[in-house]
């Protein structure tokens, strides 16, 4: 005398398809092992003016990359993390490896030893892919510029000579050989030292002793000097975080101060950075940004003679809006700019300015899967191609 | 499969009667759902690019266990729709882990923590978004189809919870000892299912005398 339904077949089938999407990743050594893990796939039209290249000489618009993490906790006040990388499937980087220590249970204070996150800033922190709207990279992380930590140009003239060439620069001091330059921050390559941070929201304190810089992370000292980074990120409300940060280390290597006249390797030759960064969000927006000054000392060694420091600045701002669950679309408008060197041919910036916008969008079919396109306009004051534009699409996947 | 098992549902919701319903005596399934196996516990994903270690939130309670009616009998979907159940975001986790709701049901979710949270769902069952706001503020969601609802949050990835949205009432949470009840049960052979963590552990028979009663039914999952 009964109907029957077979209302819960719904229930029994999407049982069996969550946990595909349900993985989780505490499960592992009853929770002291964590592990975590992305791959995403970025084609784009070949770069032909390195606009998108990065100090691993790939372009962030057209990489494979793998990525893999765990944490593994050691005691209820040490754990050990690490992620290694490989993009293109080249060699596999151990992109942080470190020890995070809380020295006293009741006392917000945190320290963490080996190859550690970036102080500075905010962008390098966010997780590759998944945090990143769009697919390109802020200016001030990615961007070469034609300054080496192991070359040196001769003169101002020597250095505009290269400007808009930082993907691939050679110069006539120091290593002979063409090489990358370096970025205002390397957003893709973590720094070794010691690092603690202070207090909790709404203010804390970080602050870093590094073996390299801002724009040249090391895992070995090449120069004997240190670096000193600190930032202080003060949340005013949900959802605003403000941020303040410095850095100042010396850059140039070993090996080049070694082959300098004595008058100039004797001196001190830093990066110093400064930075504020930004972000509101609220509802279905979100909203950065984010600026980055640079200077770097650079010796005087032929005429017309290098004015030290050089400086550089970037500035970017970024927003994203959620139009319908799992759909997205964003923007970024970012600049950098140089001072100016006096060359025979008159002042000039030491490096070509750029200018980049990239709108595009995103959407998550589920949660752990994201496929995402965008356009990207980059125009530049110099260098063999001074604009070009990309269509990019990339899918992301990550655990 | 998911569609037509709904077109069967809504067929069968259809031609239910309610005079037959109220002309039986009702009974009472319950029992303890045993997990011989602990859950592991929830873990954050390695917080490898924080500058120290992130906010140890609440452990959500995945022992909780829900068990239902795999059939439901005529007259079961005579329920008014309308009901509000809560799903709270306290110390970065759901609260509760699993909610079982009838179609129909609205489920608010307040924001208990100082920090934004950001609910959403890419399930098939529902697709939803509820933005970031802040603490003291609630959004809400009305759950219309039955199946399984997986919850999120888009800032704390850690977070996560179940909403099983049912056709019929004849279901019930387990307690802190794994035991529950399901009340007005009619007369006849059902098979009752034990549900945890995501999955459907274990279903089993059981015969709902005429005269009602209570029958007892407990259930070890490996």
């Amino acid at each position: 005398m009964r109907s029957r339904v077979l209302c819960s077949a719904v229930l029994t089938l999407a049982g069996a398809v969550a946990p595909a999407f349900a993985w989780d990743p505490g499960g592992l050594a009853g929770g002291r092992l964590r592990l975590g893990g992305d791959a995403s796939f970025a084609l784009a039209a070949e770069d032909n003016g390195f606009f998108n290249y990065t100090d691993y000489e790939d372009s962030v618009l057209r990489v494979a990359r793998a990525g893999a993490t765990a944490e593994l906790r050691a005691g209820p006040r040490l754990s050990l993390l690490g992620e290694v990388r490989t993009d293109n499937f080249s060699s596999l980087r151990a992109y942080a490896l470190y020890a995070r220590l809380r020295p006293w249970a009741e006392r917000e204070v945190d320290v963490q030893v080996g190859r550690i996150p970036p102080v500075f800033g905010a962008f390098a922190r966010r997780r590759y892919g998944a945090d990143n709207p769009l697919v390109g990279l802020p200016l001030a992380y990615q961007y070469l510029t034609s300054l080496r930590a192991d070359a040196l140009p001769a003169s101002a003239d020597e250095l505009a000579a290269n400007r808009g060439r930082g993907w691939l620069v050679r110069y006539t001091s120091g290593d002979p050989r063409a090489a990358p330059g370096l970025p205002l921050a390397a957003g893709l390559r973590w720094d070794t030292g010691a690092q603690v941070r202070v207090g909790s929201a709404p203010l804390q304190l970080s602050a870093a002793v590094t073996q390299g810089t801002l724009s040249n992370p090391r895992l070995q000292d090449d120069n004997d000097g240190k670096q000193l980074s600190a930032r202080l990120a003060w949340r005013p409300a949900a959802g605003l975080v403000l941020g303040a940060s410095a850095a100042r280390g010396e850059y140039l290597a070993r090996t080049l101060l070694a082959s300098l006249p004595a008058e100039q390797a004797g001196r001190v030759y830093r990066q110093q950075a400064w930075g504020a960064d930004a972000e509101y969000s609220r509802d279905y927006w979100l909203v950065r940004s984010e600026v980055v000054w640079s200077a770097w000392d650079v010796p005087a060694l032929g005429t017309p003679l290098l004015p030290s420091p050089v400086r550089a600045a970037a500035v970017s701002a970024e927003g994203r809006y959620k139009l319908a669950p799992g759909l997205w679309v964003a923007a970024r408008l970012d600049h950098l700019g140089f001072s100016r060197i006096p060359a025979t041919a008159g002042p000039i910036t030491w490096d070509a300015p750029v200018s980049r916008v990239e709108l595009g969008g995103g959407y998550a079919a589920h949660r752990n899967v994201l496929v995402k396109a965008a356009w990207q306009r980059n125009r530049r004051d110099g260098g063999f191609v001074r604009r070009q534009d990309f269509a990019v699409a990339q899918v992301l996947l990550w655990f | 499969m998911l569609p037509a098992a709904l077109a069967l549902f809504l067929l069968a919701g259809l031609d239910s009667s309610a005079t037959q319903v109220r002309g039986l005596v009702l009974g009472s399934i319950r029992g303890r759902v045993v997990l011989r196996r602990e859950p592991p516990p929830a873990g954050q994903r390695p917080s490898v690019s924080e500058l120290g270690a992130p906010a140890a939130p609440d452990a959500p309670d995945r022992r909780r266990s829900v068990v239902y009616l795999e059939e439901a009998p005529r007259g079961a979907f005579e329920e008014p729709p309308g009901a509000r159940r809560t799903m709270d975001q306290r110390n970065e986790a759901f609260v509760p882990y699993v909610l079982p709701v009838l179609a129909g049901t609205t489920v608010d979710f307040p924001n208990s923590d100082s920090t934004y949270h950001n609910v959403f769902s890419f399930s098939k069952t529902k697709r939803f978004d509820l933005g970031r706001y802040a603490r003291g503020r609630s959004k809400s969601v009305r759950f219309d189809r039955p199946g399984v609802v997986r919850v999120f949050c888009d800032i704390h990835s850690h977070m996560s919870a179940f909403i099983l949205v049912f056709a019929h009432r004849y279901f019930a949470t387990t307690d802190a000892e794994g035991r529950y009840r399901i009340d007005g049960v009619p007369p006849g052979s059902y098979t009752v299912v034990a549900w945890n963590d995501g999955q459907a552990r274990q279903s089993r028979p059981v015969a709902m005398p005429a005269a009602g009663g209570v029958v007892e039914l407990d259930f070890v999952v490996p």
